[in-house]
């Protein structure tokens, strides 16, 4: 308990709550906020809860089926394969854009123009995750530039197709959001490097640590914190991964590259099938609550044991 | 008191907020002459707004004028429309598609019934007795053909030049011709893994047996009888030998037709506008010619057509004034109107059609000798042509075994089929 509100308990009588003489004219100030938050978030919510229980086309009334959605979803083969490749994500876009942005951001960290040397791979962040997909799609169709370079080159798989079998077109398109998304993070991982103190890593020098051995036992678990928040949004990020696939494939050619935000919208909005769309946005969320609290929790309660 | 004030003030703003969010416009009054109206006017063919702007100089006087406003994702477009009939801001007039996604319109009592329109349209010889099968759902018919698109087989004049090869009339010319082009280096056909994945199944199938094709759309037929499993063998073969573009090229269809990266694409007649627009000129740089049937036998050449359909939203703000611009549309003077904005073909025999190919094109389909059948998109309900599509764009990347792409469509054909027959 802090120190204001222990001194303010004290001088409260005994067995008395504290009474706001506010309280009536603070529910009107907190009311809009609140009825925002029910009508954009909350009601939603409810609603595609409500909607994964029903059969609904978005035309005339849904109808009552209970699960019949959800055994019809895991049912679903291609479901399986979408489950797969945002599996796949999580793990690329950790390996990736989290691991490449900590290298540059490492590798130029106290280095003179450091700046310069992290911009350029900042600047794809500027652009959004379709236009990404769209000059991707340039590189990596078939013929396209990559192949056409790799030809010239005489390097083997130039004849590889790179969007069209998977899961290849899926690690293509985590490279693509890599390219995007590592200068982000080597900014967030640079901002963490400068706010350690330079006392510890001081000490560390004098006593003969340097190299990865100093990164290994001094930056890294003072880098903690700003690890938890980065890989943090890289797990939601990349389970609702959406804009560079529709972009480049479209979940395609048949199934093969969907991802679970791409099946949710397809079953939804292009199959129009509401209720089956709305268990897969479930499901989604679900995944996506449970992975943020199991990681959080882990690792806040590792800072909290350091 | 000032206490008071505020909480009331905030309170008035909260409640502002939630009741902005459900307001609605209850649109423009109704009745009056119908050629003084303005109609709420809705389309996914955002593109297209020069031609509707030109149509409202057309129907000055004796028409209402449209207010536009066009989306260019028709995903976002189609749960627009389907939202709209949830609100008091239904939509005058819409576009929309015909087969299942109309049928859902006509189920929920959502377009207005049109059949008097028809019914006028057929008597002057404006429409065809076969283009009202795809707007009439229990008798009734409902909506007006916003347009009509005849699936052919376009060219680059130059390289059929080149190669010595002439336009096939029969389907064995057809298979000759393009050997003769694989021979010579040159790739004979355009093909897509993406949206146009089932035009090669539609047209090698409806020239194998019409009958089976349409069997097809009310599961009279399953995808695993003899004459289809025949009609993929016969594409299946066709991509062994060569005769297709790879899918994986994203370049547009157009592009590579102008570059003679590809001799011929099979497209709807839309697609001459495209090559319009890449300055190419119709009977010197392309042309263009009905498939012949895979069957030679067949007494009529089998012409896929895709029309989609011009709606009247029912019980909308201006619903008479829109039911009288449906039945303005259908008229010779609006469909050469049309055509001439567009520069694409009209369902409207009597229209004029500028391009000359195009009304070659309108004659042949519109004849005797051919039989018009309904583009696969439009003739397969809704839940299994998601599987079919998906099951196709596999087939055209990978040209692996057919019969297991069959299977997974005739799995959901016998699901849905289970549920709706």
């Amino acid at each position: 308990m802090s120190a204001p509100t222990a001194r303010r308990a004290e001088l409260l009588p005994r067995g008395k709550k504290p009474k706001n003489p506010y309280w009536v004219s603070s529910i009107g100030f907190v009311a809009p906020g609140v009825l925002l938050v029910a009508v954009v978030l909350y009601l939603p919510f409810i609603w595609t809860s409500w909607i994964s229980l029903n059969e609904y086309s978005g035309l005339g009334d849904p109808e009552f089926v209970g699960i019949e959605n959800f055994t019809a979803m895991f049912a679903d083969p291609g479901f399986l394969v979408s489950l797969r490749n945002t599996l796949f994500w999580v793990i690329g876009t950790i390996l990736l854009p989290v691991g490449l942005g900590l290298l540059i951001a490492v590798l130029s960290h106290g280095m003179r123009g450091a700046t310069w040397f992290r911009l350029p791979f900042l600047v794809p962040y500027a652009i959004s995750g379709v236009a990404v997909g769209v000059i991707w799609s340039f590189v990596l169709q078939t013929n396209g530039a990559l192949s056409q370079a790799m030809a010239f080159l005489h390097l083997p798989g130039a004849d590889l197709r790179w969007l069209l079998d998977g899961p290849l077109n899926t690690v293509m398109m985590i490279l693509a959001a890599s390219w995007q998304g590592a200068g982000v993070n080597a900014l967030l991982f640079g901002i963490g490097l400068q706010s350690i103190p330079k006392e510890p890593i001081e000490a560390a020098r004098v006593d003969g640590a340097s190299g990865f051995t100093l990164f290994r036992t001094m930056t890294w678990p003072m880098l903690a914190p700003l690890t938890t928040v980065v890989v943090g949004l890289a797990i939601v990020g990349s389970l609702k991964t959406f804009d560079v696939v529709w972009a480049m494939t479209q979940g395609g050619p048949g199934r093969v590259s969907e991802t679970l935000a791409l099946t949710m919208y397809k079953e939804t909005f292009v199959n129009n099938d509401y209720g089956l769309g709305a268990a897969v946005a479930l499901f989604l969320t679900v995944i996506t609550v449970l992975a943020s609290i199991l990681y959080l929790r882990r690792q806040l309660a590792d800072s909290r044991s350091m | 008191m000032r206490t008071k004030m505020a909480m009331a003030t905030a309170m008035l703003a909260s409640a502002a907020l939630a009741l902005t969010a459900c307001s609605g416009d209850d649109g423009g009054g109704g009745g009056g002459d119908p050629a003084e109206t303005t109609l709420s006017f809705f389309t996914d063919k955002a593109a297209w707004e020069s031609s509707f702007e030109d149509m409202n100089g057309a129907s000055e006087g004796v028409a209402p004028e449209l207010d536009f406003t066009g989306y260019s994702d028709p995903t976002a477009y189609d749960a627009f429309i389907k939202q709209s009939f949830r609100t008091n801001e239904r939509p005058d007039l819409f576009t929309w598609h015909t087969g299942d996604q109309l049928a859902q319109l006509v189920d929920q009592g959502l377009v207005a019934e049109t059949t008097d329109i028809w019914d006028e349209a057929i008597a002057n010889g404006y429409v065809t007795e076969e283009l009202a099968e795809n707007y009439t759902y229990e008798g009734a018919q409902y909506c007006v053909p916003l347009n009509v698109v005849y699936w052919v087989m376009y060219y680059n004049t130059q390289v059929f030049e080149d190669n010595g090869v002439e336009v096939p009339t029969t389907w064995e010319e057809f298979i000759d011709v393009a050997d003769t082009l694989v021979a010579n280096d040159v790739t004979p056909l355009h093909q897509m893994n993406i949206i146009f994945e089932f035009v090669w199944f539609q047209a090698i199938l409806a020239g194998l047996d019409p009958e089976a094709y349409d069997g097809l759309s009310d599961g009279s037929v399953s995808y695993t009888d003899p004459v289809v499993v025949e009609a993929m063998e016969t594409w299946h073969q066709m991509q062994s030998d060569g005769y297709f573009i790879d899918p994986g090229v994203e370049t547009d269809p157009q592009v590579l037709l102008q570059s003679g990266d590809v001799a011929m694409a099979y497209f709807g007649t839309f697609f001459t506008g495209q090559l319009n627009d890449l300055d190419m000129v119709s009977g010197e740089d392309y042309g263009s010619f009905l498939l012949p049937a895979v069957n030679g036998d067949q007494p009529q050449t089998p012409v896929v057509v895709e029309t989609g359909p011009l709606c009247v939203g029912a019980d909308s703000a201006n619903e008479e004034a829109a039911l009288a611009y449906s039945e303005w549309w259908m008229t010779t003077d609006a469909q050469t109107a049309w055509s001439e904005s567009r520069g694409d073909v009209s369902f409207n025999p009597e229209a004029t059609v500028t391009d000359e190919g195009l009304q070659e094109i309108t004659t042949q389909a519109t004849s005797e000798d051919s039989l018009q059948m309904r583009r696969y998109l439009e003739a397969t309900p809704n839940d299994i042509y998601t599987v079919a599509s998906e099951e196709f764009g596999a087939f055209v990347t990978n040209n692996d075994d057919p019969m297991g792409h069959l299977q997974a469509i005739q799995d959901a054909a016998d699901a849905y089929w289970a549920e709706n027959s």
